[in-house]
């Protein structure tokens, strides 16, 4: 198969296996909640999107059946409010792209992390833009889109506790599960 | 007549005087810009029990109690009669009454009396489960409140906030005065940014216990049990319900980037209000309905940006201060609160809704997640100023912020809630 038409295959397979996890989670969704607000607006069953918030990881047929785990690829690591790669976390990205491109059957969630001086919902939005960023960058790099998700933990869950440039610098990460 | 002019005198001024505080009572309003106080004196005296023998016992914390809420009213100076402290300023009124303990019912006749004339200004019933009597206490010293400034105060409403306990992050709720803190969810996940319906019956808050990444869910602090509001594809962050109920501001990453949208009251028919590669969260709504404030990245660093309530219009709040985050607009419509970034953490600032008149009103430690009292007179924040982080309110006067026991667990994200019951009391 030619590469484009493969990597069209698989993307339209990713597709059709998210649309169809999103209806069978639909019929899921528990029963009415109570009232909400002082009209008598009533959040019923909420009826769109729910997938998870993660990306579904389908299955790709005839990948490379590789013995690399998600234990061999590096953590990446960025500058304080900045969610871009820069020269040191593109060399340990393109050794995690080859590792992924030689093992199409390893699937990882790329979870995005702040350090504790943003407010908790930028770093949600900031820690998801860094998996995004890595994400993007491996996809560039010939990584198939179905071998990866992705995922903000904002600053909520930090690397290293502390309270000084060390341990922030440690947790503004884009780790991968 | 050399004796009884300073009588007559005595009765004009008598008479003058009890005209004075009437008018007061009736007319006079305190100044009610957001957060702006002047403290009037006032002297609370104990409330005689009466009915069952235990009275007596919930009567001195009854006294404790309103002394409290008129303190933290933020439009009174307390002074207590029961306390020996020399009376410093000629009080304006006198608070007091009864309070009758029978079976299981509270009843508390209170009073109001102008000083010195003691002429009765108010006089109310007020009655409850005797299990619920700090809730009559709150709704007497609310009325209270009510009487000299025009406009209800705040003791009878909620807080809701998150407590920490490990790397676990639950949603709690307890009094405004701190009492009663109690969990809302046991999921052993991270809950974040709670925040109240309109009619102060549901919370929404993000939360992890999905299983995913962060999602939107909605529950009623009676019945805790949480539904799933916005669980689209990446983030789903910081719901507030419209101040009519009719829908929900939030973030969401389901084009691809971090977007403010409306959402209906259900959660559906997801409408995007704003357009940037950068990042954009942290929607507010105005009292009004007709504008949202919110957090952009778009000119760098975080600033804080209005729009209209379509998404259009958009321009930035103020250019006083850079790095602001965290927009909470007053109920009162006229000041929004946000964070600045220092070197330690943060420090909140307030401005009007315009932008103009930017003042720090809080500095040292780390602040964050400012949210107003339903009167616009007060703020919650979390801070970690005296080492742990915790709970604060501040009342905008300058005076140094207090902080709520909440036995010493580690406490962020405060929401307070509308006044409870205020619909069916007026």
């Amino acid at each position: 198969m030619h590469p484009t038409l493969l990597r069209t295959t698989v993307l339209v397979t990713a597709v059709l296996a998210m649309f169809a996890v999103g209806c069978a989670k639909k019929g899921a969704v528990p029963a009415t909640p109570p009232p909400a607000g002082n009209t008598t607006t009533t959040p019923t069953t909420p009826n769109s999107g729910n997938t998870g918030g993660t990306t579904t990881n389908p299955t790709t047929p005839g990948g490379t059946q590789g013995t690399a785990t998600v234990a061999d690829l590096k953590t990446i690591f960025f500058a304080l409010d900045s969610y871009s790669i820069d020269g040191s976390a593109q060399a340990d990205l393109d050794a995690n792209a080859k590792l992924l491109r030689a093992n199409t059957n390893l699937r990882v969630t790329i979870e995005g992390h702040c350090d504790e001086r943003g407010t908790v919902e930028y770093n949600l939005a900031l820690g998801q833009k860094r998996a995004d960023a890595v994400r993007d960058y491996l996809l560039n790099a010939g990584v198939t889109a179905g071998q990866i998700a992705t995922l903000t933990k904002g600053k909520e869950f930090p690397a290293v506790d502390g309270h000084d440039e060390a341990a922030w610098a440690k947790n503004r990460r884009a780790e991968f599960k | 007549m050399r004796r009884r002019a300073p009588i007559a005198t005595l009765l004009t001024l008598f008479a003058v005087t009890a005209f004075a505080c009437t008018a007061l009572a009736d007319d006079v309003r305190l100044e009610t810009r957001s957060g702006a106080s002047s403290r009037m004196p006032l002297r609370v005296t104990s409330l005689t029990p009466a009915g069952d023998r235990e009275a007596g016992t919930t009567s001195v914390q009854a006294d404790e109690v309103l002394a409290a809420d008129l303190q933290h009213s933020a439009s009174f100076d307390v002074a207590r009669a029961w306390l020996a402290a020399p009376q410093t300023a000629t009080p304006v009124a006198e608070v007091g009454g009864k309070w009758t303990l029978r079976g299981s019912t509270i009843r508390l006749s209170g009073e109001v009396r102008e000083y010195p004339g003691k002429q009765v200004i108010l006089a109310k019933e007020y009655s409850g489960p005797a299990s619920k009597w700090r809730d009559v206490v709150h709704r007497f010293a609310d009325d209270v409140v009510l009487q000299f400034t025009g406009e209800p105060g705040i003791a009878a409403s909620r807080i809701a906030f998150i407590v920490q306990d490990g790397r676990n992050k639950e949603l709690w709720v307890m009094d405004s005065d701190g009492w009663d803190p109690r969990p809302l969810t046991a999921d052993r996940s991270v809950a974040q940014s709670p925040s109240w319906s309109p009619d102060g019956s549901l919370l929404l808050f993000t939360s992890y216990r999905g299983g995913g990444g962060p999602q939107i869910w909605v529950l009623s602090p009676e019945t805790r049990k949480p539904f799933l509001m916005s669980g689209r594809q990446g983030l789903n962050t910081g719901g507030m319900y419209a101040p009519d109920g009719s829908g929900i501001v939030c973030t969401l990453g389901m084009d691809g980037n971090a977007e403010v949208y409306r959402l209906d009251a259900r959660g559906g028919a997801p409408q995007r209000l704003t357009s940037h590669r950068g990042i954009d969260t942290s929607p507010c709504w105005a009292p009004t309905g007709r504008e949202i404030a919110f957090t952009s990245d778009r000119s760098g660093v975080p600033q804080v940006h209005v729009m209209d309530a379509d998404g259009g219009n958009v321009r930035r709040l103020t250019y006083d201060v850079s790095y602001t985050d965290s927009p909470a607009w007053s109920p009162r419509g006229d000041r929004i609160a946000f964070v600045v970034r220092t070197d330690a953490g943060f420090d909140i600032w307030t401005c009007r809704s315009d932008g103009s008149n930017t003042t720090r009103v809080v500095a040292g430690g780390s602040n964050e997640n400012p949210r107003w009292s339903p009167d616009g007179r007060h703020l919650i924040f979390s801070s970690d100023r005296d080492g742990t982080r915790s709970l604060w309110v501040t009342d905008l006067d300058g005076a140094a912020p207090r902080k709520l026991d909440i036995g010493g667990r580690k406490a962020m994200s405060p929401a307070w809630s509308p006044r409870m019951g205020a619909t069916s009391a007026r």
